[in-house]
Order: structure tokens, then sequence, then C-alpha cells
């Protein structure tokens, strides 16, 4: 039975999503690394050209010009504990 | 001599991926297209199921519409499954996408209703020997109105059209890259083998 695989998670940069493809899923969803960046319709747009073009370095890279900010990761040590879900690793 | 025609497969979205392993499995050359260059070396071209609306902006987006367009006028085949036949179609029944127009049809997207509506059955294809072919049919359009060059090669008990075909122009209703028969393939592969020759 054929089954449809897609990445997610953290993705913000057309790179992470073409290093997705690259790697063999099916396709990528992108939340919070289009909401959270400088220019989302910009980056989503750029999305969608690096997913397409996944094989393509000099696509990847055209389409990683002029996005602006991207989404920013939280460090899980910088969260106050009484904020955390879980404290055990950390 | 004849030589094995490279198969271009349209490959913005929707399954071109089915498509190219039956083409495999045929020993035929399948090349995924996303830009003119990789279509320019082709000599046929299947534009595969997906979602309609999505690939006519991808199309617009990557500067496909005029290549394609170029590339069924030279007289080279095409073959539209699901999503392709909406988009080969002169007019559709809908407002969008906008179509490529290149056949002389009238296509109702979702014609058969909702995706729950989905069903499988056997349908005889003018043409395709060796017994009914299974097909797919998911969230499928029908053919409306046929022009007076389109030739239809299947259609339901209930009258839909679900496979015509226009001089070098291809389009089927339904997934035959979802099946493991490859007789919808070789058909399509033979009309590339007479262009190529």
């Amino acid at each position: 039975m054929p089954v449809v695989n897609f990445a997610a998670g953290g993705i913000a940069t057309p790179a992470d999503a073409a290093l997705m493809m690259q790697l063999g899923v099916d396709g990528v969803f992108v939340g919070s690394g289009i909401f959270k960046s400088g220019d989302p319709s910009g980056r989503a747009r750029a999305v969608v050209k690096a997913v397409t073009h996944y094989n393509d370095p000099a696509a990847i890279a055209d389409a990683s010009k002029g996005l602006g900010e991207a989404m920013v990761g939280i460090s899980a040590r910088s969260i106050d504990s009484q904020e955390l879900l879980a404290t055990r690793g950390w | 001599m004849k030589r094995t025609p490279v198969v271009g497969v349209l490959a913005l979205q929707g399954d071109f991926a089915e498509h190219a392993a039956l083409l495999r499995s045929l020993d035929a050359a399948p090349r995924e297209v996303r830009t003119a260059a990789q279509l320019a070396g082709a000599d046929a071209l299947i534009i595969p199921g997906g979602e309609s609306t999505t690939m006519a902006t991808l199309m617009d987006i990557f500067d496909l519409r005029g290549p394609i367009t170029d590339f069924a006028r030279s007289g080279r085949p095409l073959w539209g499954t699901c999503a392709g036949m909406i988009l080969l179609a002169d007019r559709l029944v809908e407002p969008a996408p906008e179509p490529l127009r290149l056949m002389d049809i009238l296509v109702h997207r979702n014609a058969f209703g909702r995706q729950v509506d989905s069903f499988e059955t056997d349908i005889d294809f003018a043409g395709i020997d060796g017994g009914p072919l299974h097909a797919v049919f998911i969230r499928a359009p029908w053919v409306a109105e046929v022009g007076p060059q389109v030739e239809v090669l299947a259609a339901l008990d209930n009258g839909a059209v679900v496979a015509v075909r226009q001089a070098n122009l291809l389009a089927t209703a339904f997934h035959p890259e979802l099946t493991p028969d490859p007789r919808a393939h070789a058909y399509f592969l033979e009309m590339a083998r007479v262009a190529a020759a």
C-alpha cells in the first residue's frame, strides 16, 4: 500500500524544505516557519519554489534571497521552568 | 532505427512518481519535467493527476504554460490524467483554473461528486485490447462536450465520457498510474513512438 510521507516541524528556510525533499519525503508542511518570519507571503512562495526544484541548488539559492528574517527557534534552556511542559533532561 | 522515446512527466504536483514508475516498467525513459529546458528534450509529456488549480498556479510561477502549449502544437503527444485532463481542456464548467485550452472539450470538475463519491470500475477503452481496463476515479472530472475533431475512447454506463483523443492529445478522467495494469501507458507510449519516429 502506498504511504505518502510528509515532513513537518522546524522547517524555517527554503533550504530546510529542499533538504527534506532530498531525504525522500513527498512534501512538507510549514506553519510557524512561515508565520513567524519577517515576510510570510514571500517565504511561503520561496518554500514552494524550493520544494518543486529541490534538486536544483541554483534555484534553491535564488529562492532564498531577500526573504527577511527567518523564524528563530527558542532554546529550552531560556524558558522559565514554570513554562516548561517537562523538566527532565534540562 | 527505433529509439526509446523520452516521456516527460510534469512534476510540479500530483502523482508524477507513479506515472514514472509505470513507464519504467514498460522500459520507457521517463523524465521529470519542472522547467522549460527539461520539457524541450522530451518526445511526449504526461500531465498527472493531482489538484488542477495548484498545478495551474505552479505552471504560471515557473513559466511553463507557453512551453507546454508550444510542445502540444509541435505535434508531440500530450496525455492528461484527471487534473491533467482539466488542464488540457479548452473550457471548463467551473470558473477556475485557467486551462491550457488545447483540446476541444468542455470539462466538468469534480463531476461525480466529492471525495466520498470516488470509485473504481471497469471500462472498455477503444484501442486497448485484452478486456476492460480497471479505472480509478478520484474526485474525477468528466467530459461534458466534445468538438468534432475529438474521438471518444471510453464512456461509463451512465454516458459520462471519461477518455478522449484529439490527434496527438489524450485525456483520461481516471488514474491509470494507480493500477498495475500498464496498457494505458503502453497505448500512450505507442503514440510517442509514432511521433518520435
